[in-house]
């Protein structure tokens, strides 16, 4: 177990990777984006997705946590499976870090209305209407999709090489063009909506943990084998 | 004395090349080995698989008794850092051996400081932006100041100046001295580690062709010096590994172990024995087995009675 913290620690030794990067990218983005509100002269509320920048940056850690990190690590003597469970807690950190921005810049929003030129960055209704934890945990599950997106394809590079990544990130979207086709064919969009809307922001979060676990497990799967 | 790795019939396959062909040896614990071939003989991969970095086809690999795969407790006393060792990114010297004393039990920061300053390595500045000695150092401090049990350095000196390089044989000699552990270290600069390694392994294409104390190696050949034509009489029955002359001064190495007899024959007829050069030695004997692989030469079989 307390190895496995010292991988967190490790992941961890330089901050600026896992915790001002982001934070400063998002930093940025929402300065941005208040500008722009200000310059654009509606009364109604607006709403951009300047928030999502520091979410892609997530996919990058992903991606050198492994290609860089990883290598290191076994240099330290670790196991994979003490890289991989530490690795996802510091990325879990990260993630709840980021979260616990976005909800301190909804609140914010929400107190000086939009930053007093009625824009919003955070606090977007659909994500906020099941209460502020749901909209924390979105946040969350969207920090981690995208560092494990970026984790597994470097771990599938790793293993296999580039043609490989390439064939799985190719396979994948041809099964989403496939199932978009199939809902075409079959004239259930109406339907697809509906369930979306269903949902609701909590109910796809809850779905994308599903996701998140399931590749989480694919790439711990592919790093048993893995040679820096 | 128990061995602390032993390795039995180990094999690497690659796509198109067979990296390893059914490796055995036993590493006994306390002493330091030199792991010695040319470039792209197996060094590297033998040590990776040790180290569970890499995996083996067939073959197994027992490191203090245990099968080292996923294995902190064989691997946390095991260091390993390679020689083109990956860092995090933006990570700083500083920031490395900060990780180094997180994992290694007897990781010793005076030391690591002491070697920075001898090295002067610049710790804060990021590791992508160092020159290849720079990055050399970074791998040796650790593998240094770790003082883990079992340690490997795999062609720790590239990059780095004859200066440094000697730092770096000096401390491991001295802290060696004072915590006594296994040093595995991989080189193709022969000469320059004859001198700190007590047995030697050679591997060329992937087999172990040489197992043996590095003193038993250097008696089984001699270098004769002295009056040319004298000098050639008397290396005329012998297997001739390197001929040198200057002037009418003439030296010969030959093959083959001289007995107290011969050896005073030759002083007799006014000849000097001089110390045999290593890499001259294992040049030849590397040579030697390419010419004559898959037969089963005698020569290079190590001598199977040696006493352990």
């Amino acid at each position: 177990m307390s190895r496995i913290l010292k991988v967190v620690r490790l992941q961890l030794i330089n901050k600026q990777t896992f915790i001002w990067v982001p934070l400063i990218v998002l930093g940025a983005a929402l300065a941005i984006s208040v500008l722009i509100y200000a310059m654009i002269p509606v009364d109604t509320p607006k709403y951009g997705g300047g928030g999502q920048a520091p979410l892609w940056y997530f996919f990058a850690m992903g991606l050198s946590a492994l290609t860089l990190t990883f290598p290191f690590s076994q240099a330290m003597s670790v196991t994979r499976r003490e890289f991989f469970l530490g690795t996802m807690a510091a990325a879990a950190l990260g993630a709840l870090l980021m979260a616990a921005a976005f909800l301190i810049g909804g609140w914010i929003e929400d107190a000086t209305n939009g930053w007093g030129v009625n824009g919003y960055v955070f606090r977007i209704p659909w994500l906020w209407e099941a209460g502020p934890l749901a909209a924390g945990l979105a946040f969350f599950a969207l920090a981690m999709f995208f560092f494990v997106i970026g984790f597994t394809g470097a771990t599938i590079y790793k293993r296999w090489g580039a043609a490989a990544t390439t064939v799985v990130g190719v396979g994948s979207g041809l099964v989403l063009v496939g199932l978009a086709f199939l809902v075409t064919r079959l004239e259930m969009w109406g339907q697809f909506w509906q369930g979306v809307l269903w949902l609701g922001a909590l109910g796809l979060t809850l779905w994308a943990l599903v996701v998140i676990a399931v590749l989480m497990v694919i790439s711990y799967l592919v790093l048993r084998r893995a040679i820096p | 004395m128990t061995a602390v790795i032993e390795v039995s019939n180990l094999t690497k396959q690659y796509r198109d090349k067979l990296a390893l062909d059914h490796v055995s040896l036993s590493i006994e614990p306390g002493k330091i080995y030199g792991l010695l071939g040319r470039n792209g003989a197996g060094k590297t991969t033998l040590m990776s698989i040790l180290t569970a970095q890499n995996f083996a086809s067939s073959g197994s690999v027992r490191v203090f008794g245990e099968e080292p795969y996923e294995n902190a407790r064989v691997l946390s006393r095991v260091c390993f850092v390679r020689e083109s060792q990956k860092y995090p990114d933006d990570a700083t010297p500083e920031h490395a051996f900060r990780a180094a004393r997180l994992f290694f039990p007897n990781w010793s920061q005076e030391l690591a400081d002491r070697l920075v300053a001898e090295f002067q390595l610049p710790v804060k500045r990021r590791i992508k932006k160092l020159s290849r000695g720079q990055l050399s150092a970074v791998g040796v401090i650790i593998g240094l100041a770790a003082r883990a049990e079992i340690t490997f350095f795999d062609e720790p000196y590239l990059g780095l100046d004859a200066v440094a390089r000697q730092i770096f044989y000096d401390r491991l000699i001295e802290d060696y001295a004072e915590q006594p552990r296994t040093i595995i270290l991989s080189s193709h600069l022969i000469d320059e580690v004859a001198n700190l390694i007590e047995r030697v392994i050679v591997i060329d294409d992937g087999r172990i062709i040489l197992d043996e104390e590095t003193d038993a190696v250097r008696d089984r050949a001699v270098t004769v010096v002295g009056d040319a034509a004298k000098v050639d009489a008397w290396a005329a029955g012998h297997e001739v590994l390197h001929r040198e002359t200057l002037g009418r001064v003439a030296s010969v190495t030959t093959l083959g172990v001289l007995s107290a007899a011969e050896r005073a024959e030759v002083e007799a007829q006014g000849l000097d024995l001089a110390p045999v050069s290593l890499q001259q030695l294992i040049v030849r004997l590397t040579q030697k087995a390419a010419g004559t692989r898959g037969t089963d030469d005698a020569v290079l079989a190590p001598s199977t009675e040696e006493v352990r």
